[in-house]
Parts: C-alpha cells; structure tokens; sequence
C-alpha cells in the first residue's frame, strides 16, 4: 500500500512536469511594423525561445519568490483559496450526488428492472445520459428566461453575487455523471447474475434484498473505480460551465489565464484541480484497499 | 412482414435509422427545400409595423422558424448548410482515431517497442489532465497556426486525443481473443503478424468496432461542442482586422462555430445558441441510438 502511494505520487509529480512543460510552449504572437501601415504577425517558434521562457518562468519563482501577483496585483495565492472555494460549491455536491445518489438509483434499477418502474427509470437514464451538459444548461436558461416573461418570480441567472447561483451550472453538470452511474451501477449488478454464490445464498432461502446487499459489496470495486472518471468529467466541464454562467471560478480563470499567456496563474489553478484528482485516484485506492473483499481473479 | 418483425423486435435500432435518415437527408438534400435559403442572404434590417426599422438578430417567428443571427441570417438555414462540414469532421476524426488506435493496440498487445509502455502514458496522463485544457495548448502552438494545413491538425490532434482510451479497449479484446485455440494454431504455423491481426484478430471484433466507432462519433460531437464554447474550432483562419491588429476568423458554418459568442448571445439572443447545440444534441441522440441498436443486435 505504502509502495502503491509512492508510485502514486511519482506519477502525479511527472504529470505536473509534463504539464509545465506543455503549458510552456511559446505561443506569444510577434507583431513587426515595416513602416507605413504595413504589419506583419508572427509567431516565433524555436527551441531556444523553449529554453529562454523555461527559464524566465523559473526566474519568476525565484524572485517572486512564489507565484507572484496576477495583473490586478493581488498575490496569486490569495486569490486562488477564494476561487476554488467557489468551485468546490459546484464539484462537492455534484461529485456527492452521482457517486451516493447515482449508485443507489442504480440498485433501485436494478432492483425493479422487470416491473415497470425499473423499465421507466431505464428509459429516462439512457435519455439523460445522451443530452450534453451545455445543451442542458442553454436549455434551462431558455426556459428560465420564457418563465420570466409570463411571471414567474425573477432571480439571477449569472454571476455568482448570491448564493444559489451555483445551482444552475451545478444542476447541468451533474446530469451526466449521474446518470453514468446509474447505468453503470445496474449493469455492474446485472453482470453479478449466475455466480455461484448467489445460488447458494437462494438456496439457503435468503431473502433477495439480503442477496442483493451481497451483491452490493462484490460490486463496489468496480463502481468505485468510476471515481475517477467521473471526477475528469467534472472538472472538463466546470470551466465551460463557469463560463457560460459567469460564474467566477478557478475553472472560469484558468481558461482566462491560458487564453492570455499568464503562465504561473495558469499553473497556480490548474494545481489544485491535479491534486483533486490525485486525491480522487488516491482515496479511491485507499477506500478499495480498506472496506473491500478482494474480488475473486483480483489477487492474480 | 419480417421488415417490419424485424423493425418491432429491434424499436431502438429502427428510430436510431429513421434519425439518421431525416439527418442525412437534410444535410444532403435540405438546400434544396423550399424554406432554406442555400444564399444565407443577411438582412441588414427590417420594417415593423410602426415602420421603424429593426435590427437584427431577430426572435424565432413564422418567417424564421429557428430566428436569424446577428447578420440576419436564417438559423435554419444556417444549421442545413453547415451539416455537412460538422459531420464530415466528426466522421474523420473517428476514423482516424480508430485507424491509428487498432496498429496502436496490436502493437502493445505485442509489447513492441515499448508501446505497452507508451499506451499507458497516456492514458495516465489523459485520465489525469481535462482533454480541453490540452487540446487548446496544443492547437495555439504557432507551427500549428500558421499553417494552412491547420484545419488537418486540428482533426488529428482531437483524433489522437482520446486514441488511449480507444486503444485500451481494443487491447483486451485482443487480449481475450488471443487465449483462444485458433490464435495459437496459427501462431504455430508461422504467420506473419500481420496476417495474425488481419484474419485471425480483427474479423472477430469487426462487430465490437463499428458500436464503438458509432458511439464515438456521438462523443466527437460533443468535445467539439465543448471546444466551439473556447473558441477553438477546425477551420479558422488568421486575418488582420485593423493596422496592426490580428485575430482568428471563422471561415465555416459547421455547428460549433454559432457557439463562439455564446457567452454574449446567451443573455440575449439566446437562439443564436439553442438550436445549434440543438442540432448537436440531435446528432448525439441518433448515434446513441444506433450504437445501443447494434448492440442488442449483435448480442
């Protein structure tokens, strides 16, 4: 386990690099005046500007001693905390929601997958999980906008001034992987179907919700290895949504902040979310390593 | 009677068809219906009925059923008119990503040359960093912008984007198919690897390709329509607008692309936005479809 963590971190330490190293790439436009109104644009790439930039972005650190102040001259560090607070509003319940809510829809799926019940929740999580979050989200503003005009109370549908704001964006954001869990939830139960275990559970005569609780814990290896997916999910999709909602996140900042060049803030908010999902690969481990039986075949 | 036994037996499958066909159809045949204008004339402004003229963009009404943009040009329009390209882009990057991904799988299932190696790379590193935030690194690199084959980049690097993941699956199926006995006989009479691969690997996973790569496309058109929010599309080109001012101009009227001021546009022309990714969810919606139709078909 501890060798397991280590090996953790040495990954998570070179993606960092190679990161840095991507993010570094000169992209700068050159603009020369020939005199006149003659302009030409250009964009110098070679790798001794490579070499040059690297270096500068270490001397910034050196002489920052840190990540330095963005353009308004606010330390980087003070402002990154209030940013991801913000973003934790929508990732924390979203992240809660599809893994707790998602995987216990999906049992009830499975669990009513011959009555009708389960026949409609089937139909509506495989009509949710085909709809994009943007496509959600310009669709429930549209919908909010025409409500308003025929008198339904007004309420702030951008920004992040009051705090429900993170509802909307947080609402299309979370469709997705919810219903991901749902279908993967059911369908991971399903796959349990014929094992020989749950043979002798019946024939022991006990009751198929004492059986499915067995089936349950098989399972949750497999569902807790969706973390990780679902957590990349999240955090692709929250600088878009933060953006179309002008919603002022880390996410609405770092794609500001890679669109103007700014490296070491780029960098200063794109850290957090690598550590979120080292922390997501990391706890998910743990949680696999500590609550489950090893699933049979696993220990080969 | 069995077409029909058939379409009953098979309802997904059949309603996934009957979408695809009414998508290609007016890709193919919609500039010519009557109520598309194929010109996408502008209209610079019209008359209401206090005759004071009005400027575009205007609302959804009989005249345009989806609304104009801000030149005034029809949305429906538009939206037929700009299919083609959205597909065929869509349709290229799958079939690159799965053309360059099946060598990439066999080889690692081969362990050659450190591929086995490579592959999990990247896919650790793609499971760890957004695929947006790397694509728009890599699509602002000058080389790439500059070069009038850029729109070819733009395809290969959002196809290579997801190759891992792709690459992976096709792996373990390889994986599985290689414990079976007939691999082991025809690795006993000494053919060639890549006689292996063509008739002894790939004919049993044809099936498990064609669901994948339909699902894909689904996939494809919605990473684009991610990017489309960014501002990053496959066909832009660098123009100089002002004495000494430069900026990207759309040359295209694929779907992502209507996406562009979406942060403008949604808080006031809200259509403008809508139907495009409209139209993208449509596309998404039918080759899920399909995709889980051939799935049970094949089962």
């Amino acid at each position: 386990m501890v060798w397991e963590f280590i090996k953790s971190s040495l990954v998570f330490l070179i993606i960092v690099l190679a990161f840095v190293l991507l993010l570094l790439l000169p992209r700068e436009m050159e603009i020369i005046h020939h005199g006149g109104l003659v302009f030409t644009a250009d964009f110098p790439f070679t790798f001794d500007l490579y070499k040059e930039k690297i270096a500068a972005f270490i001397e910034h650190f050196r002489t920052e001693k840190g990540f330095g102040n963005n353009s308004m001259g606010v330390p980087i560090l003070e402002e990154v905390p209030k940013l991801l607070l913000r973003d934790f509003t929508i990732i924390a319940p979203a992240l809660l929601l599809s893994m707790g809510a998602g995987t216990l829809l999906g049992i009830v799926q499975f669990y009513f997958r011959d009555k009708v019940i389960g026949k409609v929740q089937a139909f509506f999580s495989w009509i949710f999980s085909s709809i994009p979050d943007f496509f959600l989200f310009i669709a429930l503003q549209y919908l909010l906008i025409k409500l308003f005009y025929i008198g339904v109370p007004k309420f702030s549908l951008y920004g992040n001034d009051h705090w429900y704001n993170f509802l909307i964006p947080m609402i299309a954001i979370t469709v997705f992987p919810l219903v991901h869990m749902v279908k993967f939830t059911s369908a991971a139960l399903e796959n349990e179907m014929g094992q020989d275990y749950l043979r002798t559970a019946r024939s022991k005569g006990l009751t198929s919700l004492k059986i499915l609780k067995h089936m349950i814990w098989n399972c949750l290896y497999s569902i807790l290895n969706q973390t990780q997916f679902i957590m990349l999910y999240l955090l692709t999709s929250l600088p878009i949504m933060q953006k179309l909602a002008s919603f002022q996140g880390a996410g609405y900042h770092l794609l500001t902040s890679i669109q103007e060049f700014d490296e070491p803030r780029a960098l200063a908010l794109m850290l957090p979310y690598l550590l979120m999902m080292f922390a997501t690969i990391v706890l998910s481990k743990l949680l696999k390593y500590k609550l489950l039986p090893q699933k049979a075949g696993a220990l080969q | 009677m069995t077409v029909l036994n058939f379409c009953k037996k098979n309802l997904i499958l059949t309603i996934g068809s009957i979408m695809l066909g009414i998508l290609l159809f007016m890709t193919f045949f919609g500039e010519h219906l009557s109520f598309i204008d194929a010109e996408l004339q502008e209209i610079d402004y019209l008359w209401d009925e206090n005759k004071i003229p009005i400027a575009p963009p205007y609302e959804p009404s009989a005249q345009f059923p989806f609304g104009t943009d801000r030149d005034g040009r029809d949305m429906l329009s538009l939206i037929v008119m700009g299919a083609k390209e959205t597909l065929l882009i869509i349709l290229s990057i799958t079939l690159i990503r799965y053309l360059l991904a099946i060598p990439l799988a066999y080889f690692a299932h081969r362990q050659w040359l450190g591929t086995n190696a490579l592959l999990n790379w990247l896919n650790g590193f793609l499971s760890y960093v957004p695929t947006i935030i790397v694509v728009i690194l890599l699509v602002t690199i000058p080389p790439l912008i500059m070069s009038p084959l850029r729109p070819y980049f733009v395809v290969l690097i959002i196809a290579i984007m997801e190759i891992g993941r792709v690459a992976d699956m096709i792996k373990m199926e390889f994986q599985q198919i290689s414990k079976r006995e007939f691999v082991t006989s025809g690795n006993s009479v000494g053919v060639s690897s890549f006689r292996l691969l063509r008739r002894y690997y790939l004919p049993f996973i044809y099936n498990k390709l064609l669901i994948s790569i339909v699902g894909d496309l689904g996939k494809v058109m919605f990473l684009l329509g991610q990017l489309g929010f960014l501002g990053v599309f496959v066909a832009q080109f660098f123009v100089q607008v002002d004495a000494g001012m430069f900026t990207f101009e759309n040359t295209s009227n694929s779907w992502p692309t209507f996406l562009a001021n979406s942060f403008k546009d949604i808080r006031g022309p809200v259509w403008i936005v809508f139907y495009p990714a409209l139209a993208m969810t449509y596309v998404i919606f039918t080759f899920n479809m399909l995709g889980h139709g051939l799935q049970k078909i094949f089962r």
